[in-house]
C-alpha cells in the first residue's frame, strides 16, 4: 500500500485574550491511498480544526507545528506556485454547512466552473459543459438545468451534491468530508454517503470522514480515529475499535448512545461530566476527571500512544478490555470513587 | 399518507391531551399557502410519553407549536382536559399556560441572554406567585439542584453555560410551574453524544418525579424509541403510522417508516436497508400530492394511492395503527 498523507505530530493553538487555546495537541496518523478514515469525537475536540490546518484554512493568527507529508511531500514547506494548485486540486474540502460554502449570488454551475477555470485554465464553455458533467456525476438530476439555478433554488441535499461536485472537479487524490450530512435528513444522509463511497472507489481516491456519528463512521470507514480534547486518543481498524475499544473514551462514547434495538425506556450510560477546557490544560490525561478507570498516575502523566501493533493505537495508562483495566476498574468500584472523586456505581450519576 | 382518520384515539379516561384533524397553514405571498399540518390526530394519556418522529419540513415542530398556540391553527381541536386550546384566547388561555410547558432544541438561545439563571428560572414564578405550583421562588437553589446545576452558578449568565448545562436550566425553567405536560421540540439535538445521554436520563427522571405527560420531538430515530411509550412517524405534515414504541420498530408497516428505519447509519434489523433508497424530494407542502402524500416517492404506489387518501386503521391486534394503502405485510420470524 501507498501512504497518501502522513500527519507527524501536529499542533495548532489559538492565542486568545483568554489565554492559548490549544486546540490541537500532537495529531499524528497515516492515511493509504484509496482508504477511507473516519476521525470522530465531541464537539471542540478538534476534529474540524485537524481538517482546516490540512487545508491550510486556518486564521493567520493560528500557531501551526508538526509535519504533513502528501505523496510524501511536505506540504507546508511548498513554494508558492506548488501551492496555488494543491489545495483545492489535490485535497479539497466539503463543508457541513452547504448554504454556507456555497456563494448565494452565483449560479451552482459557474461556482464548479471558476475552479475548472482558476485550476485547469478551462475557458468558459469548456468549464460549464464540465460543471453540467459534474452535476451528474453526483447525481443531480437535470444538470442542465440546475448549472443555472441558484443555491437558495435547491434542497439541501441537492445543495451537498453541488459542493461535493465541485470538491471533485479537479480530480482530487484526496477528499475531506467535514460533517456533510449533519445538516440533511436521514433519507438524504443515506444517499450522500452511498454517493461519496462510491465516487472514492470509482476513482481511488482517499477520504477522511469527519463526525459526531458513531454510526456513520462505523458504516462507512476503514479505520476511525477518535479525538478527545486536541488528541487523538484511540485509532484502529473500525471493527477492532468498535468491538475491542481499549481507550475508556471510545467505549464510554459507544454506551452512551440510545440504540435502535434496545427496548423503549432503556436507561442510559452518559459519561459524566464534560469535555475540559483547552486553556492551559493540566499535564494529564485528559479523560482522567471522567473515567471510571482513572488511578494516580493518570492525573501525573499524559498517557503516550502505544500500539498493539501498526493497526491499533491507543493512549491511556490503564486500557479497557486489558488486565490492568480490570484491576483499575474494580479498585475504583470497590472504593465507590476514582482517584478524580468521580463517584462510581450508585447509577445515578450524572 | 392520511393524517385523516381518527382510529388512533382511544377514548380513555385518562386522556390528558387529544389534537383531533388538526391542521395549521401559512400564508406566503398573495395566493400561496403552505400546508404544514394537514389533520393530524392522536392524544396522549397521562403520564405517558409520545413521540413525533419525522424528517425536516414534516410539521412536526408546528403540531408542538399549535398546542401551546405558537402559531395560529387553521382547523382542528388540541383538547387539554376540558379546554380546547385552538380556540381558547386571552385570559383563558393565559390561565392555562403555566400547565403546558415547552423546552426547546438550542438552549442556548432559547434564554433569554441578559438574564442571571436564577431570574430565567424564576420568571414563571414572579409571574404566577408562589402559590400556583410546588415550586416558590425561596426554593430555586433546590430546583436547581434537581436539574444538575450547582446553585452556586446562579449568579452567572447563560452565556457562560455549556449547551448540556443551559438545557438543563431550560429544564429547570419548564418545571419551576409545576406544569402537566412538558413539549420537548428536538430538546437534545444540538448537544453532544456523551451530554445528550444526561439528558435524557435528566428528562425521564423528571418525568417519574414529577408525573409529567410528554410530547418529545425528534428527528432521530433511536432517541425516540428510547424515550417514547407511543411513536407517530410524520410525513408531509400528515400522519403515516401510530403505534406501541416497542411494536413500531419491531414490526413498522409503512413504507415511510421502513424507509427512515433503513436509513439510519446502523440500519434497524427489521428492514433491509435496500428499502432506504427512496428516490426524489420531499414534494412543496404548498402543493402537496393528491391521495396519499408519500406516493411520489413510493415503490408500492398504485393508481389508487393518487385518487384516494388512505385512512388511518388498526394493523394487527396491538396498538398499532397505519394510513397506508399498501401496508408492507410482515411475515412473522422464526422462533417468534
Amino acid at each position: 500500500m501507498v501512504t497518501q498523507l502522513s500527519v507527524r505530530d501536529l499542533c495548532v493553538r489559538f492565542p486568545t485574550s483568554r489565554g492559548v487555546v490549544e486546540a490541537v495537541n500532537g495529531v499524528t496518523f497515516s492515511l493509504e491511498k484509496g482508504a477511507m478514515l473516519g476521525i470522530v469525537g465531541e464537539s471542540g475536540s478538534g476534529k474540524s480544526v485537524t481538517a482546516k490546518a490540512l487545508m491550510n484554512l486556518l486564521p493567520r493568527t493560528a500557531e501551526i507545528n508538526g509535519e504533513v507529508r502528501f505523496d510524501g511531500e511536505d506540504v507546508r514547506a511548498l513554494a508558492a506556485v506548488g501551492r496555488k494548485h494543491f489545495w483545492g486540486v489535490k485535497m479539497t474540502m466539503v463543508f457541513q454547512d452547504p448554504m454556507t460554502s456555497l456563494n448565494p449570488v452565483k449560479k451552482c454551475g459557474e461556482q464548479i466552473a471558476e475552479t475548472l477555470r482558476y485550476h485547469l485554465g478551462y475557458d468558459k464553455r469548456a468549464a460549464m459543459e464540465a460543471a453540467t458533467d459534474l452535476l451528474e456525476q453526483v447525481g443531480i438530476p437535470e444538470p442542465g438545468k440546475r448549472v443555472h439555478q441558484y443555491p437558495h433554488q435547491l434542497s439541501g441535499g441537492l445543495r451537498q451534491r453541488v459542493v461535493i461536485a465541485m470538491a471533485l472537479a479537479c480530480e482530487p487524490d484526496l477528499l475531506i468530508a467535514d460533517e456533510p450530512t449533519t445538516a440533511v435528513d436521514v433519507t438524504v444522509q443515506k444517499r450522500i454517503l452511498d454517493l461519496l463511497d462510491s465516487l472514492r472507489k470509482e476513482r481511488g481516491m482517499s477520504m477522511i470522514l469527519i463526525t459526531h456519528d458513531l454510526g456513520v463512521a462505523r458504516g462507512r470507514c476503514d479505520d476511525v480515529a477518535v479525538m478527545y480534547a486536541g488528541r487523538i486518543v484511540e485509532r484502529a481498524a473500525t471493527e477492532t475499535l468498535f468491538d475491542r475499544s481499549r481507550h475508556p473514551y471510545t467505549g464510554a462514547l459507544l454506551r452512551s448512545i440510545p440504540r435502535i434495538d434496545q427496548p423503549s425506556h432503556a436507561r442510559l450510560d452518559p459519561i459524566p461530566g464534560r469535555p475540559p477546557e483547552l486553556i492551559a490544560p493540566p499535564v494529564q490525561c485528559a479523560f482522567a476527571p471522567r473515567c471510571h478507570y482513572a488511578q494516580a498516575d493518570c492525573l501525573e502523566l499524559v498517557p503516550k500512544t502505544e500500539g498493539i501493533g501498526e493497526s491499533h493505537e491507543f493512549a491511556c495508562h490503564h486500557p479497557a478490555n486489558t488486565a490492568n483495566g480490570r484491576e483499575s476498574l474494580a479498585a475504583n468500584a470497590a472504593a465507590g470513587v476514582t482517584v478524580t472523586g468521580l463517584k462510581i456505581g450508585d447509577g445515578t450519576e450524572r | 399518507m392520511a393524517g385523516s382518520g381518527h382510529a388512533p384515539l382511544r377514548q380513555s379516561e385518562d386522556t390528558i391531551l387529544e389534537v383531533k384533524d388538526l391542521a395549521v397553514e401559512f400564508r406566503v405571498g398573495r395566493r400561496e399557502v403552505v400546508h404544514a399540518v394537514s389533520g393530524i390526530s392522536f392524544d396522549i394519556v397521562e403520564g405517558e410519553t409520545l413521540g413525533i418522529v419525522g424528517e425536516s419540513g414534516c410539521g412536526k415542530s408546528t403540531v408542538a407549536r399549535s398546542i401551546v398556540r405558537l402559531n395560529e391553527v387553521a382547523g382542528g381541536s388540541v383538547r387539554y382536559l376540558d379546554h380546547d386550546l385552538a380556540t381558547l384566547s386571552g385570559e383563558a388561555l393565559r390561565a392555562l399556560r403555566p400547565d403546558l410547558q415547552m423546552i426547546f432544541q438550542d438552549p442556548i438561545s432559547s434564554l433569554n441572554p441578559r438574564r442571571k439563571v436564577r431570574e430565567v428560572i424564576t420568571e414563571g414564578l414572579v409571574i404566577w406567585g408562589d402559590g400556583h405550583g410546588i415550586w416558590s421562588q425561596d426554593r430555586i437553589d433546590e430546583l436547581m439542584q434537581t436539574v444538575g446545576i450547582d446553585p452556586a452558578f446562579g449568579d452567572r449568565r447563560v452565556h457562560q453555560f455549556s449547551g448540556g448545562q443551559a438545557q438543563r436550566i431550560g429544564i429547570a425553567r419548564a418545571l419551576a410551574l409545576d406544569p402537566k405536560v412538558l413539549i420537548c421540540d428536538e430538546p437534545v439535538s444540538a448537544l453532544d453524544v456523551s451530554v445528550q445521554a444526561q439528558i435524557l436520563n435528566l428528562l425521564e427522571d423528571m418525568k417519574q418525579r414529577y408525573g409529567l405527560t410528554v410530547l418529545f420531538i425528534s428527528h432521530d430515530l433511536s432517541v425516540v424509541k428510547n424515550v417514547s411509550d407511543r411513536i407517530l412517524v410524520m410525513y408531509l405534515g400528515k400522519a403515516c403510522e401510530v403505534g406501541n414504541a416497542d411494536l413500531l420498530y419491531e414490526q413498522p408497516r409503512h413504507p415511510y417508516t421502513r424507509a427512515l428505519l433503513a436509513s439510519i447509519p446502523q440500519p434497524a434489523p427489521t428492514v433491509d436497508p435496500s428499502e432506504g433508497n427512496i428516490d426524489g424530494e420531499i414534494p412543496s407542502p404548498i402543493n402537496p400530492p393528491t391521495g396519499c402524500r408519500f406516493r411520489t416517492r413510493c415503490l408500492s404506489a398504485t393508481s389508487v394511492c393518487s385518487s384516494q387518501e388512505p385512512q388511518m386503521q388498526q394493523i394487527g391486534d396491538g396498538d398499532h395503527y397505519v394510513a397506508c394503502h399498501h401496508p408492507v405485510v410482515i411475515t412473522p420470524r422464526k422462533g417468534d
